[in-house]
């Protein structure tokens, strides 16, 4: 059996968590060119060649991903994908190494935020790393969370879920609730960057550690106030140790658990790995949350002399893995009509894409082919193409694009 | 506004229909051939091959299933293309009725009432070649009893029609002169008039000639001058022009591209 890989991958920091093994591999996000050599180091061995002067050190690599940046390091430019390609091959080897085991079956990369562009990254990097693209996923912290919290004991997700994650960056606040009673449970999970931060190096002094305990309370009270937590996780680089936060800690454990867990989105991302292995999965919920369409989208349909509804994309899926390809026949009319469906059914509307330029014929003799993506998890791109009616009537070049906020 | 969806069929051999020259590549395409075309389908259009279709390339092997059945049990071809229609649900049901119905009147009509309907089917078709062929059939054959009035005249007309289309102009005369005899009709006189005037070595014989008075055939010419005038800016004649003003190569290269064209047109009709 191959490996099943979590990986987060943050500009600050690296970590990777196999699914059912021990071992998490922290790591910074960094890559260390030998000088005058073809050799490559990453983590902490890049720092310290670079440290010696005998390597050039390239950091902030997701963020060079994002704005198509490129390094130049001896004269040499490097695009900011190879470099990423590169750490990511170098990443890998850890745990190939560690357990003797060079197969990848299922590889999920855990990001802070998603875009399209870094995520099509990803899976060039699949394709650098002959990795099969269809067992590389990408998901969101707040998709990790989840499925971290989701994996441990019902007790600890049977009311809301708290994870303060405390980074070189930033203080961010993920939220998580489990709404049951409808026909499917349903897990909404939110996250909020939170103005209040700090650098981690005030730690090291007594009045810096106060003062983070002191904002630290602050972000607490404000965010968790009235409201019931069975759980409250603690995780990030600036939470390896509590005792700088004495008042902080004393007002979480109040009625309820706390735990640390420093590569909590590896690990979660460890665990959808594994489930997106098995044919029926463990987690037969919906998920809300970044990464995850907030909308059902659904056409109503005649099909087999009868109107129902097609449901195009589901709320709670994938948005970048969410494409489909549909084929309709019209009637007189050149329209389409998309029926939106948000968490909230009363806001529930209808979207109508007119097909502009689109030849008129006999009823149920123009066949358009429609493609649905989605760009982001709040805009959808539809393509719709007429194709004819086989030799009958001949096709035309008519095609109608059109991106609609959800 | 209403969309019909479309299941996956996975066509990668359609299905050729030699008299419409197309090829089908799926289930709504066939089902609005059968539904468009009865005459072209009723007698022997659900064969193997066709069920072959069905069960490969449409993935429609329930259906595939049900014709076999139903032919070994000896239905009637009007039946199997219900089933076709009904199974692949292009059609409401009120379509497959009206469809049912239309087979019933071809049905009630008499062998050489239905040869007709099918030769005219075929002239709509531009298959003057087939469509001759029917109403030769007709003609050779004994009149059947209570025939229309003036029935034999009509099919001499449009066989004469049919063969003025592929250019056998003498073949034409003939049978517009059988058609003038049978029904007196100055209309086919009008025809076979033109025809002279297309073809100049043909002529009318007698009874014809005696009843086209000069009067007639005064403002038959001036008809067929109006209509030359009329045929110098028709679309396909401006079409030659332009290609003439081009140059050489392209003219060259549009010539035998238009000619092929013309061949195959006329090959697809005799």
């Amino acid at each position: 059996m191959g490996l099943i890989i979590g990986l987060d991958l943050c500009d600050a920091y690296t970590q990777l968590s196999c699914y059912e093994k021990e071992k998490n591999w922290t790591l910074p996000t960094i890559i260390c060119k030998c000088k005058n050599e073809d050799e490559w180091y990453v983590g902490e061995e890049a720092y310290a060649r670079n440290l010696v002067g005998n390597g050039i050190l390239v950091d902030k690599l997701l963020n060079l991903v994002s704005r198509d940046g490129t390094a130049t390091i001896e004269n040499v430019k490097y695009e900011g994908i190879h470099l990423l390609e590169l750490f990511l091959e170098r990443v890998l080897l850890l745990p190939q190494e560690e357990y003797k085991v060079k197969e990848i079956d299922q590889l999920v990369i855990t990001l802070p935020s998603l875009s399209g562009k870094v995520m099509d990254s990803f899976l060039y990097c699949a394709d650098y790393l002959k990795i099969p693209r269809e067992r590389v996923h990408i998901i969101s912290h707040e998709e990790s969370f989840v499925y971290y919290v989701l994996s441990q004991k019902k007790e600890v997700w049977s009311n809301q879920v708290g994870l303060f994650d405390l980074s070189a960056d930033c203080l961010c606040y993920y939220e998580l609730k489990v709404q049951r009673g409808m026909q499917k449970m349903m897990v909404v999970a939110e996250s909020e960057e939170q103005e209040e931060t700090f650098n981690l190096d005030i730690l090291d002094t007594p009045p810096g550690a106060k003062m983070a305990d002191k904002i630290l309370c602050a972000c607490g009270e404000r965010l968790l106030e009235k409201k019931l937590f069975s759980t409250i996780i603690l995780s990030g680089k600036g939470f390896e140790r509590q005792d700088w936060a004495p008042e902080f800690m004393k007002m979480i454990c109040r009625r309820r658990k706390v735990y640390a867990e420093t590569a909590l989105f590896s690990q979660g991302a460890a665990y959808r790995a594994f489930d997106y292995m098995q044919e029926k999965t463990s987690y037969p919920f919906v998920c809300i949350c970044e990464g995850r369409l907030k909308s059902t989208i659904s056409m109503q349909v005649l099909y087999k002399d009868r109107i129902s509804q097609l449901v195009v994309a589901s709320a709670g899926e994938n948005w970048y893995e969410s494409k489909t390809t549909m084929e309709f026949l019209l009637d007189d009319s050149r329209s389409l009509e998309f029926v939106i469906t948000p968490m909230n059914p009363k806001q529930k509307r209808t979207e109508t894409i007119v097909l502009e330029g689109f030849p008129n014929r006999q009823p149920w003799t123009t066949r358009v082919q429609v493609n649905v993506g989605f760009l982001d998890d709040s805009t959808m791109a539809i393509a719709v193409r007429d194709k004819g009616f086989g030799e009958i009537f001949e096709a035309t070049d008519a095609l109608v694009r059109r991106e609609v906020k959800l | 506004m209403s969309v019909m969806f479309c299941r996956h069929e996975p066509v990668k051999h359609p299905f050729y229909i030699e008299p419409l020259r197309i090829h089908i590549w799926s289930s709504q395409e066939l089902c609005y051939v059968i539904y468009n075309n009865p005459l072209l389908v009723l007698e022997d259009f659900v064969d193997d091959h066709l069920i072959a279709f069905i069960r490969e390339e449409l993935d429609m092997e329930y259906l595939a299933a049900k014709l076999e059945k139903l032919i070994k049990s000896g239905e009637d071809n009007d039946q199997l293309l219900l089933v076709i229609l009904s199974e692949c649900s292009y059609y409401p049901a009120a379509e497959q009725n009206r469809f049912h119905q239309e087979v019933a009147a071809l049905k009630k009509l008499s062998p050489a009432q239905y040869a007709k309907r099918k030769g005219d089917y075929m002239f709509g078709l531009k298959q003057y070649g087939r469509a001759a062929a029917i109403y030769g059939k007709i003609l050779e054959s004994p009149r059947e009893p209570g025939e229309e009035t003036g029935f034999t005249g009509k099919v001499w007309c449009n066989l004469g029609c049919t063969y003025a289309r592929m250019f056998q102009f003498d073949r034409a005369g003939s049978a517009f002169y059988h058609a003038y005899l049978e029904s007196k009709d100055q209309e086919i006189l009008k025809r076979m008039y033109f025809l002279t005037r297309v073809n100049s070595g043909t002529e009318l014989k007698e009874p014809c000639r005696s009843a086209v008075t000069e009067e007639l055939a005064g403002a038959w010419d001036r008809e067929v001058e109006e209509t030359k005038e009329k045929a110098k800016s028709s679309e396909s004649v401006l079409k030659i022009e332009g290609l003439f003003e081009k140059d050489p190569i392209k003219r060259m290269a549009g010539a035998s591209k238009l000619v092929k064209q013309w061949k195959q047109e006329y090959r697809g009709m005799i």
